[in-house]
């Protein structure tokens, strides 16, 4: 076996082992390289900017424990903006196991702002039914959510005073990852309701959301880590998603780096088979 | 008893596919009302659906206990497992937490589920490395433009990535806003045409299949 085919068939192990070192160097050792601003993440806080006080702003947190990598600091950094803004926050769940983390998520960041629940938020928490939740709170929010998460009615509270369904709902985002998601609010919420949508996604499910971006059908996209360190850079507060960037750097930049080896490996052994069937024959 | 099975369920499909159809373009109150009455109809369907999967799915890893199938400790574990978190779920009544304090059910939450989730999705990294270096090979014409759209896009979506090639982040955002949208825009047009003919399929009773038993 040559060189190159043993670099071709190196054990998998130690690939693990390079990435392993990536994630975890960057993190005990953080370089803090520049985070530049692009435009996605930019339509979604100068919107959030943009709003008077006491404007409703609703999020909807559809992802399980397994995004939290991503989606938990997109959630802390829009809440924190949105709480420094001093917007009514009305949040909910599409995804059943995404409930807990949801509650952490908004108790913690309320707490932080010094926020009152009922008065300044609102947890709604999770309704069975998928994207037809999303349909029932546009024709009447409290028929979807007759009480809140802790469950006390919804009916009455002063986050919720003159809401009677999504049309009365300033800004909604939804950080989603998979369905129901960004797609299910716009098509079953946005289209029909008329009010404006935001988004924010694992950095695998991003790129399929840029057609509804580049139509203005989303004003603006949070895509994985990346546009979380982003809005944690534009609110001037930098948390999990920064300190995350160096190691995602170092790991994009290993996969690549180990792409181009196995490349070059893959031509040699091209060019040594070529070469031995010229011979051959 | 023919009528109960196979028409009845087709005129149902019909006439609520069409009223449907039809409301969406009717801004009248009653219209609304009917959405309204509607929506509330799917989200108790949903909640029935939901004990439905979970009916089906005690029936087939108890099968599979039963029989001592291949893999049948895992089915234990599952069974273990879902009655374990349904009884601590019931116990406090659903919620993982009252007034910040976390229940038993959110224990079980963030110390079990919350972890293992995160680890299956953060195995993907290490396999994903890994599936690179074995197949991302640039073997054809085509498969040399992927590799070097994905090398772009890998080091403009990372701070290090701009740093080393300044014009990697504005390269990622082009392939990202123009290529990739215009393709992905292509895709959801052709599905979504899909959808409509099978909606309408489904509407006049052409396709069959969700009534079960295959075509007739």
């Amino acid at each position: 076996m040559t060189f190159a085919e043993r670099m071709l068939r190196i054990d998998r192990r130690i690939i693990f082992l390079v990435i392993g070192l990536c994630t975890l160097v960057p993190l005990l050792f953080p370089v803090g390289l520049p985070i530049k601003i692009s435009s996605e993440v930019r339509g979604v806080y100068d919107y959030i900017e943009g709003l008077p006080e006491g404007s409703v702003f609703l999020l909807s947190l559809d992802f399980d424990p397994a995004s939290k990598p991503e989606l938990y600091p997109q959630a802390i950094a829009v809440l924190r903006h949105a709480f420094k803004k001093n917007l009514r926050v009305v949040a909910m769940t599409l995804w059943v196991s995404g409930t807990g983390l949801a509650d952490q998520i908004l108790t913690q960041t309320a707490k932080e702002a010094g926020k009152e629940n009922g008065k300044d938020y609102v947890f709604l928490g999770w309704s069975p039914g998928g994207s037809a939740v999303i349909l029932n709170m546009g024709q009447d929010l409290y028929n979807a959510f007759p009480a809140d998460y802790g469950g006390k009615a919804t009916k009455g509270l002063p986050v919720l005073a003159g809401v009677q369904n999504l049309r009365d709902v300033t800004y909604a985002i939804s950080l989603g990852a998979g369905n129901p998601g960004v797609e299910a609010w716009y098509v079953f919420g946005k289209d029909k309701y008329k009010f404006e949508l935001g988004g924010g996604c694992t950095g695998v499910i991003a790129p399929g959301l840029y057609p509804l971006l580049r139509s203005g059908q989303i004003n603006g996209l949070i895509g994985g880590l990346r546009g979380a360190a982003e809005y944690e850079t534009l609110i001037g507060q930098k948390g999990k998603a920064v300190a995350g960037m160096d190691a995602q750097s170092a790991t994009h930049l290993a996969i690549i780096v180990l792409v181009a080896i196995c490349n070059i490996f893959y031509f040699s052994l091209r060019r040594q088979q070529r070469r031995q069937d010229g011979m051959g024959s | 008893m023919i009528f109960l099975r196979r028409q009845l369920p087709l005129l149902i499909t019909m006439i609520t596919g069409l009223v449907m159809a039809a409301q969406y373009y009717v801004p009248h109150p009653a219209s609304e009302q009917l959405l309204t009455t509607v929506t509330k109809w799917l989200q108790i369907i949903g909640g029935f659906a939901l004990v439905l999967g979970i009916t089906s799915l005690f029936h087939v890893h108890a099968a599979k206990i039963r029989r001592k199938e291949a893999g049948w400790a895992y089915s234990l574990v599952l069974y273990v497992g879902m009655l374990g978190t349904i009884i601590v779920g019931l116990w406090n009544n659903g919620k993982e937490s009252i007034d910040g304090a976390l229940t038993s059910f959110g224990w079980v939450y963030s110390y079990t589920l919350v972890p293992l989730q995160g680890t299956m999705f953060a195995i993907l990294a290490f396999f994903i490395a890994s599936a690179a270096y074995r197949s991302f090979r640039a073997r054809s014409r085509e498969a040399a433009v992927l590799l070097v759209a994905a090398v772009i896009v890998m080091m403009g979506r990372v701070p290090l990535g701009e740093y080393i090639l300044p014009l990697s982040g504005d390269l990622s955002s082009w392939i990202l806003n123009v290529l990739n949208a215009s393709v992905r825009r292509a895709i959801l047009i052709g599905v979504s045409l899909g959808a409509v003919a099978l909606s309408f399929k489904i509407i006049f009773g052409v396709e069959r299949s969700y009534l079960g038993g295959g075509k007739e």
